[in-house]
């Protein structure tokens, strides 16, 4: 048998001392418990079969307000006869009315009782009223008065014609009976036995102190068994944002495929966003409609003179690159404005320019922006995902092959590489990836290899291999999210209920 | 970019075969065309600015029978000599300078063929023209009018005639006032004091370019001779549309005539179709796209993207470009044509033997460094834009701000400025997630962009971290504990901790946090009046600390070596 709990010791011990059977307030009473412990202690003792429960209903009087003041002050009718008796035994019905000081429409309910009772009796001619002998007091007159004493009575502990009584005084209005589940809890011989044998009373505590800890007092109570079933209190730990988990990701497959990660500025000239990688001053992309122009600061500084004019020949007529060039006249305060860099090639081909030695492996994940309207499909600002190989002697193929082990990397296997266009890469292409979650293909990194027109001005000999893609279309195909908004919303429910590993 | 639908039998027609939609949706990417939507009898499909000349369906047709070798080499294109003419008078110099000619006789146009005809007009405004900037296409029914013609530019009220779409006469100006394309492009003509109109021999207006042509000359289903005027400021710019209009007007059974365009010291003839010369080194292809083709090969490749090439000594091939190939600039061009008529779905991805070894910056090095001690501290991390606006940035920070980095044309009100500091952001999270239990800890590690007048960007990016600890008994004791607990865990010892004032804590309540008597950081409870402003009804610590001044101690190489 397992042990018993301090409540349902004590709960024994009660129906021991009353003799082997009592209701749930005798126990509660006796053992000093609260009526949900004594419960408690009763399930668990006749699951055991420690105890019986009997369950019987019963039938609860009580007095009302109005009964209760019967209870103090006597009926009605005793009232209007004592004002008879007090008035010589013989007086007019309008005289006992008026001395007894109760309000007429009880008075003449009295009235009614008084003469149904036998204690007077009406001159109908002139309306008198006279008393007969004594008034005997009634049983419903002690019935009141006992249940007055000890507040309510079940129904079946009244004799046969009290219970008449009681449905005479319902009808009356004074009393209230309820219907009430009495338990009643009976030892079992097994429960007589235990409780005969064993009962010491144990201590119990559900939280353990450290004093109870260095004391030794352990050995001596008992620690309360919890209900290890129940759902506990919710906790959520500190988290990094979902989203920088797959920056994360990102960032180690680049490290374990040997790419340096750079870093750059988020202002930045026109020069290197846009000039730098030839792409001509008309052109649709550096319209305000979807750059972000700074009013303040507005102007920056171009690079060294020799890289300005190279760049500036370059689009105006190809300078020695062997292009056409694009034929119009480059204009120097056009690439001085400041943008916000609406790709993170603009620190790719700073950095190029300043690391002409191959080979170069290099990668960034970092914040652009597109003046665009925010809708579920677009952010003003997001991130791109850009790698770049540079080399003596790297290809297209090459690229394809970067490309296809990236994608391996996420799991994505299935990649076809189509035709695409870039204004500063040739040949250049665009990749889909089959994603097996969704069956089927989604476009992501577009790519391609540096024109010359953009390598040739800054002095970088070598091929160099580009290609890059959004970061929220990864997010929002790993971690189902259909709104692009809603990966920067913050929203706290999210990131705390988004499981780590997903 | 610019989307085009392609009608099945229409596209066969110019094929000459019949292919299937399957067919058409299987080989069109392989193009470059990105499919958009695949109909019962049609494929819609959005083609890239490079290639213009897949602005018609007939353009698209050249290059598909190409690309399976149905018909592949260059299409000869030529125009016959006309007798038309057209008179240029100085006085569009100061307006709209340019224009070249064109008339196509016996074309057969249906109700289809002439909207496809609009809708190629309007691509080639976007993509060649700028938006009817640099050029701007007219096209004219030649049998409603007399040439020859004048281009001139004339006071805006000394003319009328009635636009395109309309039932009445309208000056020159009140085009531009009332009509709808006046409206819309009166910015290009409105700067110069005339205007310009094309006019024939009877002073019947053609067109105001480039903003409507005139009714008169509308053309229908029952127009058979067409004539073509391009005008603009940029002279390649208005010859590449006129080619790629007449190539695939040729392409839909017109003849092309040449126009004599007469300048007052000067006469051009129009369309100039001249076969474009650019010359191709085989090795130069091979090593870029990392294949080994022979001589002959890459001929067949260029020629299935419809060009043709010539052997011209060792290694050196002429390669002959058809008028509406706007976009081969350089060599390189030509290496890419050479990709998409081998095919890309032919190249065999390799992996290159460049070896290299790889390393973290050591701005995520450190940021990753702080995200770990952020959340052993308990903190959430959030990801905010730096794209902010000055309502939350500074008013109900209680900053007063004087040059915020602003946005000249932002698209969205959301966003007008750039962020200083990072814990405005925390607090509009913390007011947007009022629902959630408490406390709520957030943190966030990442930039804010300030003012540097020496810097070439006049900007300078810096590494922040902040965070916020919002729950009934928060105090600026325990947002003290988290940041000593952090730079304690950075291993930073030698800060301290002195009492300053800050509009956005309460008084008493904020400090600065300083290294080497430099100020890297703040410290506070936050202003019960910014709690109101951000609709919080929790007490908040929070913090902000400027990573840049730790980099160089926090980076790999100064904890292993300078100990």
């Amino acid at each position: 048998m397992s042990e018993l709990r301090e409540n349902e010791q004590k709960t024994l011990n009660a129906l021991k001392n009353a003799g082997g059977k009592g209701t749930v307030e005798d126990v509660m009473r006796e053992a000093d418990l609260a009526h949900a412990a004594v419960m408690r202690a009763a399930l668990s003792l006749e699951t055991r079969g420690l105890i019986k429960v009997h369950e019987s209903k019963r039938m609860r009087i009580y007095l009302n307000d109005e009964g209760k003041r019967y209870a103090i002050h006597g009926l009605p009718e005793r009232t209007l006869a004592n004002t008879l008796i007090s008035l010589g035994g013989e007086a007019s019905i309008d005289e006992v009315i008026e001395a007894s000081n109760l309000s007429r429409q009880i008075a003449t309910i009295a009235l009614g009782w008084m003469i149904r009772k036998g204690w007077a009796r009406i001159d109908k001619e002139n309306r008198r009223l006279r008393i007969i002998g004594k008034p005997e007091r009634g049983l419903d007159e002690r019935v009141i008065e006992t249940i007055n004493k000890r507040g309510s009575v079940f129904l079946d502990e009244l004799d046969r014609e009290s219970v008449d009584i009681i449905k005479t005084l319902k009808r009356r209005r004074i009393i209230e009976v309820d219907e009430e589940i009495t338990r009643e809890l009976e030892l079992t011989d097994e429960g007589w036995k235990l409780a005969r044998t064993s009962i010491k009373l144990i201590e119990e505590v559900s939280q353990l102190t450290p004093e109870i800890i260095r004391s030794g007092r352990w050995k001596e109570i008992r620690i309360r068994r919890f209900n290890v079933e129940a759902p506990g209190p919710i906790i959520y730990p500190g988290k990094i944002h979902p989203a920088q988990e797959v920056i994360q990701e990102i960032r180690e497959i680049f490290l374990e495929m040997g790419f340096t990660e750079i870093r750059g500025p988020i202002v930045e000239t026109a020069f290197w966003n846009f000039d730098a990688l030839f792409q001509p001053q008309d052109h649709p992309a550096r319209e305000m409609m979807d750059t972000f122009y700074l009013t303040y600061p507005s102007m920056g500084d171009l690079p060294k003179e020799d890289i300005v004019r190279k760049v500036a020949k370059t689009h105006e007529n190809g300078w020695t690159t062997g292009s056409t060039g694009w034929g119009y006249k480059w204009k120097r305060e056009e690439a001085k404005r400041l943008i916000l860099r609406t790709h993170t090639t603009a620190v790719t081909i700073k950095y190029l320019a300043e690391h002409k030695d191959p080979p170069l492996k290099v990668f960034s994940i970092d914040r652009v922006y597109r003046n665009e309207k925010v809708d579920y499909k677009h952010l003003a600002e997001f991130h791109q995902i850009e790698g770049i190989v540079m080399d003596r002697r790297v290809t297209l193929r090459d690229l394809m092959g970067i490309l296809k082990e990236f994608y391996s990397k996420l799991g994505l296997k299935k990649v076809q590489f189509w035709p695409s266009y870039f204004p500063y890469t040739e040949p250049s292409a665009q990749s889909t990836v089959y994603i097996p979650k969704l069956k089927a293909w989604f476009e992501l990194c577009g790519m391609g290899l540096f024109r010359p027109e953009v390598l040739r001005p800054l002095g970088i000999k070598h091929p160099v291999l580009a290609w890059g893609g959004g970061l929220e279309r990864l997010i929002m195909l790993k971690l189902a999210v259909d709104d692009v908004r809603f990966l920067y919303k913050n929203d706290l429910g999210w990131i705390r209920r988004s499981p780590i590993c997903q | 970019m610019p989307v085009i639908t392609i009608d099945r039998d229409r596209f066969c027609r110019f094929i000459g075969r019949r292919v299937s939609i399957e067919e058409m949706t299987k080989w069109l990417p392989w193009l470059g065309l990105d499919i958009e939507e695949i109909g019962d009898n049609y494929v819609k499909v959005e083609y890239n600015p490079n290639r213009m000349d897949f602005s018609s369906q007939a353009g698209i047709a050249r290059a598909f029978k190409g690309l399976l070798g149905w018909e592949t080499g260059l299409p000869r294109y030529k125009a016959e000599d006309g007798e038309i003419s057209l008179i240029v008078d100085p006085s569009v110099e100061n307006v709209r300078p340019y224009i070249v000619c064109a008339v196509i006789r016996g074309i057969n146009l249906d109700e289809e063929d002439v909207k496809e005809l609009m809708e190629m007009q309007e691509d080639l405004h976007w993509g060649v023209g700028r938006d009817r900037r640099k050029s701007s296409i007219g096209v004219h029914d030649l049998d409603s009018v007399n040439p020859p013609f004048t281009y001139k530019a004339v006071p805006p009220d000394s003319i009328s005639f009635i636009p395109l779409g309309k039932n009445e006469k309208m000056t020159l100006r009140e085009i531009l006032e009332e009509h709808e394309k006046g409206i819309a492009y009166k910015h290009l003509v409105n700067q110069s004091p005339l205007y310009p109109v094309i006019v024939d021999r009877d002073l019947n207006v053609l067109s105001f370019p480039p903003i409507i042509n005139g009714e008169l000359t509308r053309v229908t289903s029952s127009t058979r001779n067409l004539f073509i005027e391009v005008t603009g400021l940029d002279r390649s710019s208005v010859n590449k549309s006129l080619n790629i209009l007449v190539t695939a007007l040729h392409d839909m059974g017109g003849r092309i005539e040449s126009v004599s365009v007469k300048y007052p010291n000067r006469e051009e003839v129009t369309p100039n179709l001249t076969v474009k010369k650019m010359t191709l080194k085989t090795d130069y292809a091979n090593r870029l796209l990392g294949l080994r083709l022979k001589e002959d090969e890459i001929i067949e490749c260029l020629r299935k993207s419809r060009l043709d090439a010539e052997a011209s000594g060792r290694g050196i091939l002429e390669v002959s470009i058809p008028p509406y190939r706007i976009d081969i600039l350089h060599m390189v061009d030509l290496v890419e044509e050479v990709a998409i008529g081998y095919g890309y779905y032919n190249f065999e991805p390799t992996i290159p033997q460049t070896v290299t070894v790889g390393s973290s910056h050591t701005a995520s090095i450190i940021s990753n460094k702080v995200r770990l001690i952020m959340i052993g501290l308990g903190f959430t991390e959030v990801m905010n834009f730096i794209l902010t606006n000055e309502d939350i940035q500074y008013n109900r920070m209680r900053i007063k701000k004087e040059r915020p980095i602003r946005l000249a044309n932002p698209k969205s009100s959301e966003y007008s400025i750039v962020r200083d500091s990072i814990l405005p952001c925390l607090m509009k999270n913390l007011s947007e997630n009022k629902h959630e239990s408490y406390p709520q800890n957030l943190f966030e590690v990442s930039d804010v962009i300030i003012i540097d007048e020496k810097a070439e960007n006049r900007t300078r990016r810096e590494l922040h971290v902040a965070a916020v600890t919002s729950h009934p008994t928060a105090n600026f004791t325990e947002a003290r504990s988290y940041v000593e607990a952090l730079l304690r865990n950075l291993g930073i010892e030698d800060f301290t901790v002195k009492s300053t004032s800050h509009p956005s804590f309460i008084d008493g309540r904020a400090a600065e946090i300083r290294i080497e008597e430099k100020r890297i950081g703040i410290v506070g409870e936050i202003h019960p009046e910014v709690l109101n402003n951000f609709d919080l009804e929790n007490p908040t610590g929070a913090f902000e600390i400027n990573l840049e001044h730790l980099m160089e101690r926090l980076s790999r190489k100064t904890l292993y070596s300078n100990r």
